[in-house]
C-alpha cells in the first residue's frame, strides 16, 4: 500500500499593495467594484512564494533543509527560461539536493504542483514535499479583467504521516480551449476573446461536470475558480454548495491565478471536515479533496496574512508592472547580474549566510568579502544562516534616487538576534522604522536588470516592539 | 628626526563652481599657475622635480582610468615623474602626505601636489548619484553619498540630543565664511530657517545640510625646508600627518556616533607634530554634510564627544570662536571637487598661518593649522595634515 499524503502545515502571503477597481475603471471610462492585490516594485511571484513557504515551514516546525522537494506552481515564473526554481529553493533554504518541479504556463499550474508533490509522497520518493503556488498577474492595460488581476501565494507542507489533513480523491477534465493566455515573448496576459462563449461552452459545463463528481464528497467548504467575479457564484449555485470559501480571498486579493485554488481552500482547514479544491486554466480543470481530521497548523493565520495592504493608485501599479516606463536612461549595477559576483554570492545573498569567527564569535557578512574577521583578524569561520529578526540601530530614508530607483528608499543598520549587524534596504517607505524598531528580514526583488531579477533581503517592522 | 623637514612655499586654487566652460586640463593649468604665482620670490615651473596628482574619479567626465600622465602635459611639464593618488575623499590630502614624504625622504627637493576634479560634466543622475547602483548589489544598493553619513546623524541625534538646528548652524556658519572667500562656490549667506525649509535629501539631512557638486582644482608647492628661504621669507612647515582606515561597509561599524578613522589619523598626526588638539589655531575639516563637521570636531579632539552640535550652535567654531573651523567656507560653501578639496583646504591653512586670509583671517596664537578629510566606502579613510609656522 502506498503511503498516505498528509498536510502538516500551510502558509499564505499577499503583496503589500491594494488597487481599487474603481481607480482602474475611471481610467477607461468604466466603473469598478472591489480591489485586487498588486506587487510593489520589489515584489513578484517568487518573493510571494518565498514568504508563503517560509511561513508554512515555520509553523510546521521542520528544518528547511529536510524538505525533499519543492513543487512550485505559477503561471508566470520570474524567468521565462532560467533558474526560477533553483533561486526559490535557495532563498527558502532547502538542501542542495532537493528535488521537485516548476509547473508553469497557466493558472492550472497550482493544481499540477499540488498533485505532483502528492504523487511524490505517494510513490515514496519524497517524505517531505513543499508545495508553493503563487502568481502576480500582469494583465493587459485596459482589459476587462485588469482590475481583478491579483497576486498572492499559498504553501502546503506535505508529509507521509503525522499531518492533520490528507489529500483524498481527485478528478481532472480537459477542454482544449483558449481562455486567458500570453503568447511567447508577450509580456501581458490577454483577456478572454468572448466571455459569453467561454461561459456557456467551456467554463460552466466543465466545472459542472467536475463539480458533480466532487459533490458526492459532501464537502463542508469549497474553493472555486472565479475568473470574472460572477462565474464563481454561478458555479456554486449550480452545484448547490452556497458561498465558496474562496469568495473572501477573491474579494480581498482579486484573481490570484495559480495561487487561487489553494489560497481559497487553506483558510477553511482551520476546522475538521472536507474541503473541495477546484482549479481551472489552460484548458484544464482539476478538483481535489482535502480531508481534515483536525485544524491544520497555519490555517488560522491565513486570513491575517491576506488582510491589510496599502492602497495605491493606478499609475503606481502601472509603473510597478513595467507598463508605465519613464523615458531616459537608468543607472546600471556596477556588476552585471549574471556575473561572477552573483555566482560567488548566490548562497550568501539568497541564503543570507554569515561567517561566524571561531575565535571571537563575531559574525562577518557577507562571507565572501571577509577572508579575515573584522574584529580579531582570524581566518577560521563557520558559515551559518543569519537570524531573520533584529533591532534597528540606525537608519535613513533616502529621498534622492536616480532611476531605476524610486524614492523614498529606506536603508537600515540592523542588529540581528544572533549578534550579526547588517545594512539592508527597508521593504516599505521607511515610515515603519525608528531606532529600536524590531524588524524581520523578507525576500525582495532588489533590481531587475538585463532580464534578470536580483533578489535579496529587506527589513520590515513587525508588531511586537522591543522595550 | 631622520627625515627632512618639508616647507610649503606656494599654493593656489581656481574659483570653485560649476565650471562647465573649463576642461579638466584647463582647471589643472589654472591651479598650477596660481600656485607658481603665489611664491614670494618667484618660481620656475621647470624646478618641479615630481608631481603627485589627486583625482578621485575620472568616470565623472568619461575617463575610466587616469594615470599620472594627464597633468604633466596639461601644465606644460610633460615628462616629469607624476603619480596619481586615489584615496576616496581624502585623495587630495593623501597626495599632499605622499608628496611631503617624497621630500622628507630626500628623494626629491621640489614637489608639486595638485588636486583636480571634474564633478559636473555629467548630470547628477549619471554622475554622483549613480553610485546608488555601484558597489555590492545587495549590501550597498541605494547607497548614495548622504547614506554614508546620514545614519550617523540619526544616531548622534538619538544618543546626544543633537538637533536639526545644531546641524543647520554648521551650514549657516560655513556659508558665512564662504561669502568672505572669493574662491568659494557659494557666495551667499543663509539662515537656519533656510536650511530647515530646504528639501529633505536623505533623512535627517536637508539639501542645505549637503555640500554641492563642484568643479575645481588646487595646487601647492613643497620643498626641502633647507631650501625654503630661496622661495619665501615666510614659509610654512609640515608639522605632522596621519592616515587611518576603518572597515569599508557601514554594517561593519561598531559605532555610529564617531568616525573611527578620523580619531586614529588625528592621533598619529598630533603625535608626529608633538602637539595637543588645544594648540590648533584653526582647522579645515571635512564637512561634506553638516553632521560630518560635528563628528569631525569631536573626533579631532576640539570638543567633547557628543558636544559637537552644541558647540556649533554656540558659535565656538566661528571665525571669532574658540576654534575656528572651515574658515574657507568648507565643503558646504566652498565646494567639494573631491581630489582638489584637500589640497584647497591646505592652501587655506597656508594662507591663515601666513596672515593672508583677508576678511576671514583668524588669530593664530600657536602657529598650527589642521586639515582633515574623511570618506570612501563606509567613510573608512581619513587623513589629517598639520601645518605650522614653527621652523622647528
Amino acid at each position: 500500500m502506498s503511503p498516505a499524503v498528509q498536510i502538516l502545515a500551510v502558509g499564505a502571503a499577499a503583496p503589500s499593495w491594494r488597487l481599487p477597481a474603481a481607480d482602474v475603471g475611471a481610467a477607461w471610462g468604466r466603473g469598478g467594484r472591489g480591489q485586487a492585490a498588486v506587487c510593489a516594485p520589489d515584489e513578484d511571484t517568487l518573493t510571494l512564494a518565498a514568504e508563503a513557504a517560509s511561513r508554512a515551514l515555520d509553523v510546521s516546525g521542520l528544518q528547511h533543509d529536510i524538505v525533499d522537494g519543492l513543487w512550485w506552481g505559477t503561471s508566470r515564473p520570474p524567468f521565462a527560461e532560467g533558474p526560477s526554481h533553483a533561486v526559490l529553493a535557495r532563498a527558502i533554504g532547502l538542501s542542495y539536493n532537493s528535488a521537485g518541479a516548476l509547473c508553469a504556463g497557466s493558472p492550472h499550474s497550482g493544481m499540477e504542483a499540488l498533485l505532483g508533490a502528492a504523487d511524490a509522497i505517494g510513490a515514496g520518493s519524497a517524505r517531505v514535499a513543499l508545495v508553493v503556488v503563487s502568481d502576480a498577474i500582469v494583465p493587459g492595460a485596459g482589459t476587462g479583467f485588469e482590475a481583478r488581476a491579483g497576486a498572492g501565494a499559498a504553501a502546503v507542507v506535505l508529509v507521509s504521516h503525522g499531518g492533520a489533513a490528507s489529500i483524498g480523491a481527485r478528478v481532472t477534465r480537459t477542454h482544449a480551449f483558449l481562455d486567458r493566455y500570453r503568447g511567447d515573448a508577450e509580456t501581458e496576459t490577454r483577456d478572454l476573446y468572448d466571455p459569453r462563449l467561454f461561459r456557456e461552452e467551456v467554463f460552466v459545463p466543465t466545472l459542472r461536470e467536475l463539480g458533480d463528481q466532487l459533490a458526492a464528497l459532501d464537502a463542508r467548504a469549497w474553493s472555486l475558480p472565479d475568473p470574472d467575479g460572477r462565474l464563481g457564484a454561478t458555479v456554486a449555485k449550480q452545484l448547490g454548495v452556497g458561498t465558496p470559501a474562496s469568495a473572501a480571498v477573491y474579494a480581498q486579493l482579486g484573481d490570484t491565478g495559480a495561487a487561487a485554488p489553494l489560497l481559497g481552500a487553506i483558510g477553511a482547514l482551520d476546522a475538521a471536515g472536507t474541503v473541495a479544491v477546484v482549479g481551472f486554466g489552460g484548458g484544464r480543470a482539476t478538483g481535489v479533496e482535502i480531508v481534515a481530521k483536525e485544524p491544520v497548523s497555519g490555517a488560522a493565520m491565513v486570513a491575517s496574512a491576506l488582510a491589510g495592504g496599502t492602497t495605491v493608485t493606478y499609475p503606481e501599479v502601472l509603473r510597478a508592472r513595467g507598463q508605465l516606463v519613464a523615458s531616459g536612461e537608468t543607472v546600471q549595477m556596477g556588476v552585471p547580474p549574471a556575473s561572477a559576483q552573483f555566482v560567488r554570492g548566490a548562497d550568501e545573498m539568497l541564503g543570507l549566510l554569515g561567517a561566524r569567527c571561531v575565535d571571537c564569535g563575531t559574525i562577518n557578512t557577507p562571507p565572501s568579502i571577509h577572508p579575515h574577521c573584522t574584529s580579531c583578524g582570524s581566518t577560521k569561520f563557520v558559515l551559518e544562516p543569519l537570524a531573520r529578526r533584529g533591532v534597528v540601530h540606525t537608519f535613513v530614508v533616502n529621498q534622492t534616487m536616480p532611476a531605476p530607483f524610486v524614492a523614498p528608499l529606506p536603508l537600515a543598520v540592523v542588529d540581528l538576534e544572533d549578534g550579526a549587524r547588517v545594512m539592508l534596504q527597508g521593504a516599505g517607505d521607511g515610515s515603519d522604522l525608528e531606532i529600536g524598531t524590531t524588524v524581520e528580514l523578507v525576500l525582495r526583488r532588489y533590481a531587475y536588470e538585463r532580464g534578470v531579477p536580483v533578489y535579496g533581503y529587506k527589513v520590515r517592522a513587525i508588531e511586537e516592539q522591543s522595550s | 628626526m631622520s627625515w627632512n623637514r618639508v616647507a610649503v612655499v606656494g599654493g593656489g586654487l581656481i574659483k570653485f563652481g560649476e565650471l562647465f566652460e573649463q576642461s579638466y586640463e584647463q582647471m589643472a593649468a589654472g591651479a598650477f599657475a596660481a600656485a607658481v604665482d603665489s611664491v614670494d620670490e618667484g618660481f620656475e615651473p621647470s624646478q618641479v622635480e615630481a608631481a603627485f596628482v589627486a583625482t578621485q574619479r575620472g568616470t565623472l567626465w568619461g575617463q575610466e582610468g587616469i594615470g599620472g600622465n594627464t597633468i604633466p602635459t596639461a601644465i606644460g611639464l610633460a615628462g616629469i615623474p607624476c603619480t596619481r593618488i586615489e584615496n576616496a575623499c581624502p585623495s587630495g590630502s593623501d597626495a599632499f602626505r605622499v608628496g611631503a614624504m617624497a621630500v622628507a625622504s630626500g628623494v626629491h627637493d621640489v614637489v608639486l601636489v595638485i588636486g583636480v576634479e571634474k564633478m559636473r560634466d555629467k548630470s547628477a543622475e549619471e554622475g554622483l548619484l549613480s553610485r546608488a547602483a555601484a558597489g555590492h548589489p545587495i549590501f550597498t544598493r541605494g547607497e548614495t553619498a548622504p547614506v554614508l553619513f546620514a545614519p550617523f546623524a540619526t544616531r548622534h541625534m538619538h544618543e546626544y540630543g543633537t538637533t536639526h538646528e545644531m546641524l543647520a548652524s554648521v551650514a549657516v556658519k560655513n556659508h558665512h565664511n564662504g561669502a568672505l572667500d572669493p574662491y568659494a562656490h557659494f557666495q551667499n549667506q543663509i539662515t537656519v530657517e533656510d536650511v530647515l525649509a530646504s528639501p529633505v535629501v536623505c533623512t535627517p539631512l536637508h539639501l542645505l545640510d549637503c555640500c554641492p557638486q563642484t568643479d575645481g582644482a588646487a595646487a601647492v608647492l613643497l620643498v626641502n625646508a633647507d631650501l625654503a628661504q630661496r622661495y619665501t621669507e615666510n614659509p610654512v612647515y609640515v608639522a605632522g600627518f596621519g592616515v587611518a582606515t576603518d572597515h569599508p561597509y557601514l554594517h561593519e561599524k561598531s559605532t555610529f556616533t564617531s568616525l573611527k578613522a578620523t580619531g586614529m589619523a588625528a592621533e598619529r598626526a598630533y603625535a608626529m607634530a608633538g602637539i595637543e588638539p588645544s594648540q590648533v589655531d584653526c582647522a579645515e575639516v571635512h564637512d561634506c554634510f553638516t553632521i560630518t563637521e560635528i563628528l569631525d570636531i569631536e573626533d579631532l579632539g576640539f570638543v567633547d564627544k557628543g558636544k559637537g552640535g552644541v558647540a556649533s550652535l554656540d558659535g565656538e567654531t566661528s571665525l571669532t570662536g574658540r576654534i575656528p573651523i572651515n574658515t574657507s567656507g568648507g565643503l558646504l560653501a566652498k565646494g567639494h571637487p573631491i581630489g582638489a578639496t584637500g589640497v584647497a583646504q591646505l592652501v587655506e591653512c597656508w594662507w591663515q598661518l601666513r596672515g593672508d586670509a583677508g576678511d576671514r583671517q583668524v588669530e593664530t596664537r600657536n602657529g598650527y593649522a589642521l586639515q582633515h578629510n574623511v570618506g570612501g566606502r563606509g567613510s573608512g579613510v581619513s587623513v589629517v595634515n598639520i601645518l605650522t609656522t614653527d621652523n622647528g
